[in-house]
């Protein structure tokens, strides 16, 4: 597959990015062709929040990217890809086809406390993986297909319910999607608003911590 | 009275802003329907503006997307709400408006309510917005940021930063970017100093402009300020707008984009060992923030802004605090509130943004005074300065912010907008800042007046007729934390001074030694002891840190109270530590040999000869007859004081700068030969004599 993806792809190396940054004077090109499989249709009431039409980073652009980067052009993901990186399960995901139901940055803030956030992120590491294990399911698996099947078991061992109730589907009881079906290499990414796993809840709602 | 200026200085436009203003055409008005409005565009923002309708409760701002026939090319939308609150005048309603595509073209209609109900809309405004500053064909003006070329999708990320920077750097005369540290995992910390022509060639050179610094990106999951920083550095090395060039012909502008790269890479609130950055400006147990600190020492800034994001809903646009710990000498914190109410309020209420109080609408405990925060340990440090706050969401007022890359829009140009008018308005204060610095460095080494160890000074809210946000809570300092009798100095031991430590990261962790020489303070070591005197120009930070009674401090150091107050009437010779407070002395003083002599609130009828001392700090002291310091090995600080005679400062070998700051010399007043040069801080001597060698300018 040879065809441009998006006009700005990451890049490591300031030499390069600084040439880059030169040349590219505007985003002349935002169009992405559509990947294989043709232009990729997201679903969920939070899919106008995240880059549509021919904005950069909309869900066809992304849709032969590896997962980790695509999930960088996600505005509303910046927890969960962070902690993705950090874990080095990114690593892992490379391996296999894999489903990531992705919580987005409000149910991380609805979850947990900042402190507890930067324990997990700077120090439970072992923690962190096992969170983030209870957001990944094996194989490419589109919506539709979780919900007809009723239940998925996540790579923390643990099996979810999944329940559709009108446009709605439902993780264990807790987590909707929100944005479901972007595509990746080897991967679907589904947007859920709420995290997953056993881990209490540390973050007190009232949005006031101190700066 | 300085915080509540009748007249505020008439400002440049923004950069970029169109000196036109569209109106909508004149029509006959119906009954409760808004007239008179029209757009003005700005960087990332416009500006709608209209006519008030009397008895209306509220206003809404509706924004359509239009080509360039006017023809609408997208749905109608209410983008904004109006409110009293937002402004401390209500005659001339503005809204800035952002959260858009910049360079799209819309249109604008506006509408009152009377409680719910709707009038009729205004006749619509159209404009073009203003697209990413720097004209795209010429060369350095047409650098982006990551953010700005993925529209908003992506934070720029290190790597793009630093290439960002580099080609700025390159490309510009009025840029220098210096590596002021490094991030505990090894990420340089870098600093932009801008000036015009060039910047200033060494810290000490750019101090002497009275710079104003940013601090862009404290913790790292708030990354909104400092896409406004480097857009705001491009604006800076490449504009030829008159504004841009005055300014930067009258000062320096130093930006650090990222001070928390580890946070930023990690999108944590902290750094890569999880502290909270922003509770270690004073300790500095991290290199992120050690890095600061010298930079400041080294720098000097004589006003700041810290950004931040915060999520609160129910605040305004904008929350700003001064720093308000009670050790604040007033004139520092007089001055930010000027800054802040005196001129952000009022330039938010022209150009329709939200600046309030930190904590604004249900704003629960926050917006304190410990001194481990930025906003206070620069203002321990004789710097007017706030802290700025980007609403996380779009709140009450900005109902359609679910996209996400257009609320991180509203938040950096907002950010932008503040940045900018912090420069205009450091431009046009600056005398007053300078006054501000000047009486409260004299006050502070003057060493008079209680301590807290922490609590906060009073936040009033804005006065009637705005109908304003609540202020931050009062946080009064406890009876436990008031120190009503000041020491002289404190006294460390070798192992408190030098000793290891285990506060900071794994195998960097610094001495106290090392920080308070990061601090800057003047250190005298007598016989086997380390003695900090508080008569110095960050006497309010000093017992935070090595006081038993601070809350977070560094060591439980020694209170060592005056050796000498009253009368003394004979010579006066001193050998170990001797502090004078409150005291007269009528006869010569020497000052043996790696003896100390410390000075607040004294006269002294005599000669005074200080030959091979540890240290000399003398403050708000008259002294007739000549003084000589010379050969002093560990500091010398002369502040304050009215000397009638010569003053002679010469062959001392000290490696950090002798001090000459605010004195009255009526005599000659000579420096040679002395290791360090001697500095005036930037507040000048008054001599009446000729000025030599070192201190030939001071
Ligand atoms: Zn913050």
């Amino acid at each position: 597959m040879s065809y441009p993806r998006t006009s700005r792809p990451r890049r490591a190396g300031a030499i390069l990015a600084a040439a880059l940054l030169l040349a590219t004077t505007a985003c002349t090109d935002q169009s992405a062709p559509a990947p294989a499989g043709g232009t990729v249709s997201v679903t969920g009431p939070l899919c106008a929040a995240l880059p549509t039409g021919t904005e950069p980073g909309n869900p066809t652009a992304l849709a032969d990217l590896p997962v980790d980067q695509a999930l960088t052009w996600m505005p509303t993901l910046t927890t969960f890809e962070a902690a993705l990186r950090t874990s080095g399960l990114l690593t892992d995901l490379h391996q296999d086809g894999i489903t990531l139901l992705a919580p987005t940055d409000d149910a991380f803030a609805k979850k947990f406390s900042d402190d507890t956030w930067d324990t997990l992120m700077t120090r439970d590491h072992d923690k962190l993986r096992t969170l983030l294990k209870a957001h990944l399911i094996a194989g490419t698996r589109p919506l539709d297909e979780l919900a007809a099947a009723g239940t998925a078991t996540t790579l923390d061992g643990v099996t979810l319910t999944v329940t559709r109730t009108g446009d709605t589907t439902r993780f264990g009881d807790t987590a909707d999607a929100v944005c479901a079906d972007y595509l990746a290499t080897g991967a679907r990414i589904h947007l859920v608003n709420a995290v997953l796993g056993p881990l209490p809840t540390t973050a007190d709602g009232s949005g006031h911590r101190a700066h | 009275m300085r915080r509540h200026r009748a007249v505020l200085i008439a400002l440049s436009t923004l950069l970029t802003a169109s000196l036109t203003t569209i109106a909508a055409p004149a029509s006959a008005a119906e009954p409760g329907q808004v007239t008179g409005l029209t757009v003005r565009q700005a960087d990332g923002f416009a500006t709608l503006a209209w006519q008030p309708v009397d008895g209306a409760t509220d206003y809404q701002i509706e924004r359509t997307p239009v080509d360039a026939a006017g023809t609408p090319t997208g749905t109608a939308t209410i983008v904004g709400i109006w409110r009293p609150n937002r402004q401390i005048n209500q005659e001339s309603p503005t809204f800035a408006d952002a959260g858009f595509n910049p360079g799209d073209r819309f249109q604008w209609r506006v509408r009152a309510r009377f409680d719910t109900t709707e009038q009729p809309y205004s006749e619509p405004v159209a404009g073009t917005t203003t697209a990413p500053w720097g004209n795209p064909d010429v060369p350095g003006e047409q650098l982006r940021t990551q953010w700005e070329t993925t529209h908003a999708a992506q934070y720029t990320s290190d790597t793009e930063e630093y290439a960002y920077t580099a080609a700025i750097d390159e490309l510009s005369d009025r840029v220098r970017v210096v590596e002021i540290g490094r991030t505990v995992k090894n990420r340089p910390i870098n600093m932009f100093v801008i000036g015009y022509p060039t910047p200033p060639a060494t810290p000490e050179a750019v101090a002497a402009t009275s710079p104003a610094a940013v601090n862009c990106n404290v913790h790292g999951n708030e990354p909104g300020d400092r896409e406004a920083c480097l857009i705001m550095a491009r604006q800076l090395a490449f504009s030829t707008d008159p504004r841009v060039i005055d300014l930067l012909s009258h000062t320096t502008v130093l930006i650090v984009p990222t001070i928390n790269g580890d946070g930023r890479a990690a999108n944590t609130r902290g750094n890569s060992t999880g502290q909270d950055l922003n509770r270690d400006y004073s300790l500095i147990r991290q290199p992120e923030t050690a890095a600061y600190v010298n930079m400041v020492r080294q720098y000097r800034p004589v006003a700041g802004y810290d950004g931040h994001e915060y999520g609160n809903s129910r605040a305004g646009d904008l929350p700003m605090l001064p720093p308000r710990h009670q050790n604040v000498a007033q004139p520092i914190f007089d001055e930010s509130m000027d800054m802040i109410e005196g001129h952000m309020y009022t330039k938010g209420a022209e150009d329709g943004w939200w600046p309030c109080p930190y904590g604004c609408d249900g704003g629960g405990n926050v917006g304190l005074g410990e001194e481990t925060i930025l906003r206070n340990t620069l203002g321990l440090k004789n710097v007017v300065n706030s802290l700025l706050e980007l609403r996380s969401s779009g709140g009450q007022t900005r109902p359609d912010e679910g996209n996400a890359a257009n609320n991180r829009r509203r938040k950096t140009f907002s950010a932008l907008w503040t940045f900018q008018q912090f420069l205009d308005y450091h431009r046009a204060s600056l005398p007053d800042i300078k006054q501000a610095r000047a009486e409260s460095i004299t006050f502070q080494a003057a060493n008079t007046g209680r301590l807290v160890f922490r609590g906060s000074r009073p936040i009033t809210a804005h006065p009637a007729p705005h109908p304003g946000s609540s202020p931050p809570p009062i946080d009064a300092p406890p009876a436990d934390l008031i120190l009503d009798n000041a020491p002289c100095a404190y006294r460390l031991t070798e192992e408190q001074y030098h000793g290891a430590r285990t506060d900071g990261p794994t195998g960097a962790v610094t001495t106290a030694a090392e920080r308070i020489a990061d601090h800057g303070w003047k250190v005298i070591k007598v016989g086997d002891s380390y003695y900090v005197p508080l008569n110095q120009p960050e006497r309010g930070l000093i017992p935070l840190l090595l006081d038993g009674q601070g809350v977070e401090n560094l060591v439980d150091g020694e209170r060592i109270y005056p050796t000498s107050t009253g009368r003394h009437t004979g010579p006066l010779t001193v050998t170990g530590f001797a502090c004078l407070d409150d005291a007269t002395v009528t006869g010569p003083v020497t000052v043996r040999s790696g003896a100390a002599l410390v000075t607040t609130g004294t006269t002294i009828t005599g000669p005074v000869n200080a030959t091979g001392a540890a240290g000399v700090l003398l403050a708000d002291t008259k002294i007739t007859g000549p003084l000589r310091v010379t050969g002093t090995t560990d500091a010398v600080s002369l502040i304050d004081l009215t000397v009638t005679g010569p003053v002679d400062v010469s062959a001392n070998r000290t490696d950090n700068q002798p001090l000459l700051v605010g004195n009255t010399v009526n005599g000659p007043l000579a420096c040679a030969g002395n290791t360090t040069a001697p500095t005036n801080l930037n507040i000048s001597n008054t001599v009446t004599g000729p000025r030599a060698g070192q201190c030939a300018t001071l």
